[in-house]
């Protein structure tokens, strides 16, 4: 009759440091691969939209204002994404990351439209919207 | 016996019903036979031990079609064949099977649920999954379903207190769930007790239904695959994987070497994180707290080096169609096996826990025992069977993948009760390791994707995979376009529900949560469908005492 | 003594308000060592206390079942029982409040006043849940009082009396635990039955029915038995480590003592598997009992002996 077959785990713990991370004081770094949120920068970009093609939950939205002077705003639904990285896989252009420093975004507050591409092209867009002859992408 | 010799015997036993017979893929055999002669076809290959029931599919043929067409799949070793019976969309009776096989009553009750087939003689009618002010006659598979017609009934749900506990008689009713500590997700159990025995089970399923097999024909076949992954936390790779391999079968592309090899590893990490999981819980369910956190502990070692390889702890998105996402470099593979290392050593120990712990053996040596031909009659699958020495593992009978260059072998015992389990289960974590590790040390070079179609060409494929579980079962149908016709998913622990209820009555109430937890259910993977949440935001709103109040009166009666 | 005197040593110190606390930390002592032991962290020290204040602001549900003044008036009876048990031990190394001849067998019953107030609270409250476990919570009861009585009875003997303060000062020099060492075993594990910790927590096995006897009370209801259950929890460590490790004279010697029996138990704890509740009474009737009147008989032979 064997009892108390965990009374060496049970014993070392006890002089041993607890397993548990205390978080938020003690953060680890993610590994390089972990897909955080999303990155974007529109130098490389040429409005091929396939990243808003096959995105599974809709999460992100291309805004064309001028494809010659490569004007593009991203419209990103922070709430909707389920982080899968489809998009990254999709474009030929590299244009598109997920960070894996920046995936702290609980928040209080609904307000989780994120809004990517150069300060001048996305301002202009929030003041005018897209231009009549711009075709935005997205459902 | 190979795979034709096989098929050619399911051929000559099913002849004198035989209205046409295909051949679709090398390993499949579909045979058409008119619904009256159903019953004697099945009697037939159930007499001659041919396989065993895997699922019941359900197809549309469209509204214009004017037909539906039931599937009754079975598999023997690689070989499957299908009974295909085509039935007006205005007449879709249907004879039952449950009394030749009896898991068969789930598939029936789903293909009713869902698209309205009306099977004969079944013993209960009572709605698994769908909840009980669901409208009647509104069918949500159908083609000309639309979500205005799935409106709540008014009047049935019921909103008045819970008496005392005493039911007519000396019957006494304890509900287990939906909500109740010893489950970890929705679903609803009735035991009918005598003191501390219990006289009587009854389920019902459907509360974490999201309908996914209807959301998966709205969207394209990229998409889908991260639909599918996440039917269930602790066995998505596998649904992704089958969801893949039926794909890339009907587009007929051969992933590479080395895609296939990456995708068998991610799934011996994955079975270790769920029978990791899975100790804890048994052991939290038998009182032994200490096992539960020390084995999760464990586990986050092999989530983080989940966390390493592909970015996420859970839905891990590795596979795409035509190959993976994530390839295996020096740092990766000196990780998993340091990793490895760690996690061999503490599996042994706990098998030497679970085997010779005499109290915690008290909770589980000799209860819930199962034997070899009662596991075959209730279609067990998965580690659940192979503790009764049934072999059940599509990874041996079928291998698919990369488990014909690194094979994996079988593990069973013969006691078939809830020490078995744990044993067939921690020793099969061994046997991932030693994969993992010759996967590692040998993994073949080539590129990680090939090139995929956007449209995949029109046809029906199977594919069946070996999930933590049991066999997970995918039917896939294509019409051509970017968008699939229907697929259907059979997920192990509908199959395995048979054995808690059969097994719980004549038991203690006190080892039902045992029972329960032995068979590793997964509910997210049970329920699939209901209606969801549409665009706009609209949704129908059960909340969780009505459910809960609901099924207790219903059952009450 | 003086009325003041004895109000406040009732209500404040030694027993009372003190003894809540006292019982509040001493169940933070054993969270936390059973945490540690499970290589986790544990609650903080003021955890059971702001547990209580917690449910004290929580709003009260009363079944429409229940008869009022059963389920406002057991926990109160519960929590009194158990504070008065305590002063006829020697709290915090302190000569007992009280005594007079024959208390040990009244505490052992007040503190049994306590099992049987969850069990007809259950009861009363009548959900399939609480049935079940104040089912459970009176077998265990039946099961274990006898040993645990007879365990205690060993030291008795030993002293030749019934009064505990008595017992308590015979204890002084000799040490039970060594003389009668299954006598300490049976108190011990019987004490662990008594208090409903694992492997003996079957009437409140979270796993099976919910919260066992207790499943429908809240808010007040629920922390006065909290409350009632950590004063149990110090009273039965103070009787078995006052009897059996040399009695309690001083504060710290009760620290050391006490704290070294609650190590124990918690090791205990985290060691073992629940045992359902066939399993229980079937181990007590047949173990328990055997061995505890074995010890009993070789001690009244030996006294009969030393005489």
């Amino acid at each position: 009759m064997t009892i108390g077959t965990m009374f060496q785990d049970i014993v070392e713990s006890f002089f041993k440091k607890h397993a548990t991370r205390l978080y938020p004081e003690e953060r680890i770094a993610p590994p390089q691969r972990y897909r955080g949120v999303l990155s974007y920068s529109p130098s490389a970009c040429t409005g091929c939209s396939l990243c808003v093609k096959d995105c599974p939950s809709d999460a992100i939205e291309l805004v064309i204002l001028d494809r010659a002077a490569k004007k593009y705003v991203v419209k990103y639904h922070m709430d909707r994404c389920i982080y899968c990285g489809q998009c990254v896989v999709n474009c030929k252009f590299k244009c598109i990351g997920m960070s894996n420093q920046d995936w702290e975004h609980a928040a209080l507050d609904k307000k989780f439209m994120v809004y990517y591409g150069r300060d001048e092209d996305i301002a202009s867009y929030l003041e005018n919207g897209a231009p009549p002859a711009a075709k935005t992408t997205g459902k | 016996m190979n795979i034709e010799t096989t098929l050619q015997q399911a051929e000559g036993l099913l002849a004198p019903w035989n209205k046409e017979a295909t051949h679709p893929e090398s390993n499949r055999l579909d045979v058409v036979i008119a619904s009256g002669s159903l019953r004697h076809a099945v009697t037939a290959l159930h007499n001659a031990h041919w396989g065993y029931l895997s699922a019941i599919t359900g197809l549309d043929l469209g509204a214009d079609a004017g037909q539906m067409e039931a599937l009754y799949h079975f598999c023997f070793g690689a070989a499957l064949t299908t009974l295909r019976i085509r039935l007006p969309r205005t007449a879709l009776a249907l004879p039952t099977i449950e009394d030749i096989i009896p898991p068969a009553t789930f598939f029936e009750r789903e293909l009713h649920e869902m698209l309205g087939f009306k099977i004969a003689g079944t013993k209960s009618n009572d709605r698994l999954f769908i909840p009980d002010d669901w409208p009647d006659e509104v069918f949500p598979l159908r083609a000309d379903f639309s979500i205005e017609q799935a409106k709540p009934v008014e009047g049935r749900q019921t909103d008045e207190v819970l008496e005392a506990g005493v039911v007519g008689g000396n019957k006494f009713v304890v509900p287990i769930g939906p909500q109740h500590p010893a489950l970890k997700e929705p679903g609803h159990f009735e035991f009918s007790v005598d003191g501390e025995i219990v006289t009587a089970a009854r389920m019902r399923l459907g509360y974490a239904h999201r309908g996914i097999e209807k959301a998966a024909e709205g969207r394209n076949w990229i998409q889908n695959l991260y639909l599918f992954e996440r039917i269930c936390g602790i066995c998505s790779h596998t649904h992704s994987l089958a969801y893949c391999l039926g794909v890339e079968k009907l587009a007929h592309v051969e992933v590479s070497t080395r895609a296939q090899a990456i995708r068998e590893l991610v799934a011996g990490l994955e079975r270790i994180h769920s029978h990791l999981l899975w100790l804890g819980v048994a052991a939290h369910e038998a009182g032994f707290d200490t096992l539960f956190m020390y084995s999760w502990r464990d586990r986050e070692t092999v989530m983080n080096l989940l966390e390493q390889l592909t970015g996420n702890r859970v839905n891990y998105s590795a596979n795409v169609l035509g190959g993976v996402k994530c390839d295996i470099g020096l740092e990766q593979a000196t990780a998993i096996k340091e990793g490895l290392n760690f996690l061999e050593t503490r599996i042994r120990h706990y098998l030497e826990v679970v085997t010779t712990d005499t109290m915690f053996l008290n909770r589980t040596r000799g209860i819930g025992t199962i034997s070899y031909t009662e596991a075959e009659e209730f279609g067990l699958l998965g580690p659940t069977a192979r503790a009764s020495g049934l072999v059940r593992d599509v990874r041996v009978e079928a291998p698919y993948g990369a488990y014909k260059q690194f094979p994996i072998s079988a593990v069973t015992e013969t006691n078939g009760d809830l020490e078995a389990r744990c044993a067939v289960r921690l020793n099969e974590l061994l046997v991932s390791c030693f994969a993992i590790r010759a996967i590692i040390d040998n993994l073949p070079q080539g590129p990680l994707t090939v090139k995929m179609p956007r449209k995949i060409p029109a046809g029906e494929t199977i594919s069946r995979v070996e999930a933590p579980r049991g066999e997970l079962f995918y039917y896939i149908k294509s019409n051509g376009t970017e968008h699939p016709a229907r697929i259907h998913v059979r997920t192990p622990s509908l199959c395995n529900w048979v054995s808690v209820l059969e097994k719980a009555v004549g038991r203690q109430l006190a080892d039902v949560p045992m029972l329960i937890a032995g068979m590793d259910p997964c509910f997210s993977c049970n329920d699939r469908m209901i209606t969801t949440v549409d665009r706009s935001g609209s949704r129908q709103t059960l909340s969780w005492t009505q459910l809960r109040e609901r099924g207790i009166e219903y059952y009450r009666k | 003594m003086s009325a003041l005197t004895s109000l406040t040593s009732l209500l404040i110190f030694p027993a009372g308000l003190t003894l809540i606390l006292f019982g509040m930390f001493y169940e933070w002592v054993d969270r936390k060592l059973v945490a540690r032991f499970q290589n986790r962290v544990g609650p903080r020290w003021f955890q059971p206390f702001a547990d209580i204040v917690k449910l004290l602001a929580k709003e009260q549900i009363t079944p429409k079942v229940v008869n009022p003044f059963l389920f406002f008036g057991l926990p109160v009876i519960a929590v009194s029982g158990a504070l008065t048990a305590a002063l006829y031990v020697p709290l915090i190394g302190f000569a007992p409040v009280r005594s007079f001849t024959g208390d040990l067998i009244v505490t052992i019953y007040l503190l049994s006043l306590l099992t049987l107030c969850i069990g007809l609270a259950g009861w009363n409250t009548s959900s399939r849940f609480s049935l079940i476990g104040a089912t459970r919570a009176l077998t265990q009861l039946f099961a274990y009082e006898a040993p645990f009585l007879l365990a205690l009875l060993g030291p008795a003997l030993a002293a030749g009396t019934w009064q505990i303060n008595l017992i308590n000062d015979y204890a002084r020099g000799h040490w039970m635990a060594i003389s009668q060492p299954v006598g300490f075993v049976v108190a011990l594990i019987g004490l662990m039955g008594k208090l409903e910790l694992p492997p003996f927590d079957a009437p409140e096995a979270e796993t099976e029915i919910v919260a066992g006897a207790l499943t429908e009370y809240s808010g007040r209801g629920l922390a006065l038995f909290k409350v009632g259950k950590s004063i149990e929890l110090i009273v039965g460590i103070t009787l078995v480590s006052a009897f059996y490790l040399g009695g309690l004279h001083g504060v710290l010697p009760f620290l050391a003592k006490t704290l070294g029996v609650l190590f124990l138990m918690a090791m205990l704890q985290s060691l073992l598997t629940r045992l359902r509740i066939d399993q229980t009474v079937g181990m007590w009737w047949r173990f328990g009992s055997i061995l505890v009147l074995a010890q009993i008989l070789l001690t009244i032979v030996l006294k009969g002996d030393l005489l």
